[in-house]
C-alpha cells in the first residue's frame, strides 16, 4: 500500500487538488494483491491525508496468456498453463500480472 | 462544487520504485559476474538448513555470500556465519518480506571481486516476496512436502515466478499422506519449465543434483557475461 501512496503523491505534485473522492486501481489476478486487505491498508494509510475518505476502487484483471507455439490467447483458468489449442506448454502471460493505479478523480 | 470534480489518468505501476531498484541492484550484480538467487518458501520449510547443507559443496569451486532476511532476529545469519561465510542480516522490523531498497543497502558490505553467487534469503513467506524483486537473476522455492500437495495450487504466483523448486524433507513421505504425484503434476501445470529437486536435508539425498545444477547455473550465467 506503499507504493499506492507514493504514487498517488507524485500524480498529485503535479496537480492542484482539493481533495482525493476516488482511487481505481487494476489488479491482476496473478499478483497477491489481495481486494479485502488492499481496502482496510487504504483506509488506515489515507487516515488524515488527502485521501481520507476517498473510495477504492479495485478492478480484477483476469489471467490471459498467449501460445509461443501457435500463439492462439486464451483465458488461463484455475492457474493451469497449457495451450488450449495445441496443448503446448510454452506460453507467455499477456494479462493478469498488473499492479496499477489507473486513475484519481479529484476536486 | 461539482465543476471542479475531475479525472486525472494516471497508469502507474504501483510497484515502480520497487522494480528500478531492483534493475540497479541487478546492474551491480551483473557488473560484478555474480549470480544472486531469491530464496522463497514458508516459515520451516528449510530454506536456512539447505543452506547450511548446500554451503560445504558451493564453496569447494564458489566465492559464496548470503544476506539473511528476517523479521527480528539475527538466527540464520548466525547459523549460516558457522560455515565462515560472508553474511548480512535484514531485520525487515515486522515486514513480510525483502525488497530490493533493503538489499541494495547492504550490498557495499560485500567483498564484490569475490562472490560468485550471492544467495539472498527472503522472510518466511509463500506470498508477498513473489511481487517483489530484489534484482535477482531467478527466484527458487524451498517447499517442504509436509507442508502438503495443494500447496503450489493455492500460492500460484510465486510457482509461475520462479526457476527451481526444492521440495524439502522426502525423507517423512511415507510418514505423511502428501501426495507427490499431485504435488508435481500442480508445480508443472502452473510452471512447465520449472526444475524440481526431490531433496532431505536430513538424509543428504537428493543435495547432490541441486548443488550441481546450481553451480552449471553459476557457470553459464558467468560464461553469457564474460
Amino acid at each position: 500500500m506503499g507504493g499506492v501512496f507514493e504514487v498517488i503523491e507524485q500524480t498529485l505534485s503535479l496537480h492542484e487538488v482539493k481533495r482525493v473522492l476516488q482511487v481505481k486501481l487494476k489488479v491482476g489476478e496473478l499478483t497477491n494483491a489481495e481486494p479485502d486487505a488492499l481496502d482496510m491498508a487504504f483506509e488506515a494509510y489515507s487516515k488524515d491525508t488527502i485521501c481520507e475518505g476517498a473510495e477504492l476502487i479495485i478492478e480484477r484483471v483476469p489471467v490471459r496468456a498467449q501460445c509461443r507455439s501457435c500463439q492462439h490467447v486464451f483465458a488461463v483458468k484455475t492457474m493451469f498453463f497449457l495451450c488450449p489449442n495445441c496443448q503446448n506448454t510454452g506460453i507467455e502471460v499477456i494479462q493478469g500480472e498488473e499492479l496499477l493505479l489507473e486513475s484519481l478523480e479529484v476536486e | 462544487m461539482d465543476h471542479t470534480r475531475r479525472e486525472i489518468e494516471v497508469m502507474a505501476n504501483l510497484l515502480s520504485a520497487n522494480d528500478m531498484q531492483a534493475e540497479v541492484n541487478r546492474t551491480h550484480f551483473r557488473k560484478n559476474n555474480c549470480l544472486a538467487i531469491n530464496v522463497i518458501g514458508s516459515p520451516g520449510a528449510g530454506k536456512t538448513t539447505l543452506l547450511e547443507k548446500t554451503l560445504p559443496h558451493l564453496t569447494l569451486d564458489l566465492q559464496v555470500g548470503v544476506i539473511e532476511g528476517d523479521i527480528f532476529t539475527s538466527k540464520d545469519a548466525d547459523r549460516i556465519a558457522v560455515h565462515e561465510i560472508p553474511v548480512i542480516q535484514i531485520n525487515t522490523g515486522g515486514g513480510c518480506h525483502l525488497d530490493s531498497k533493503m538489499v541494495n543497502k547492504v550490498l557495499p558490505e560485500f567483498d564484490w571481486q569475490a562472490t560468485d553467487l550471492m544467495i539472498i534469503e527472503n522472510v518466511g513467506n509463500l506470498v508477498c516476496p513473489a511481487d517483489f524483486d530484489l534484482g535477482e537473476a531467478f527466484k527458487i522455492i524451498v517447499l517442504s512436502i509436509v507442508e502438503g500437495d495443494d500447496k503450489p495450487a493455492k500460492y500460484p504466483v510465486i510457482f509461475r515466478n520462479a526457476k527451481a523448486v526444492v521440495l524439502n524433507k522426502m525423507d517423512l513421505e511415507q510418514l505423511t499422506d502428501v501426495n507427490m504425484a499431485t504435488m508435481k503434476q500442480d508445480i508443472l501445470s502452473i510452471n512447465p519449465e520449472i526444475k524440481i529437486f526431490e531433496v532431505s536435508c536430513r538424509s543428504g539425498n537428493g543435495l547432490i543434483a541441486w548443488t550441481s545444477w546450481l553451480k552449471q547455473e553459476v557457470k553459464v550465467y558467468q560464461e553469457n557475461i564474460g
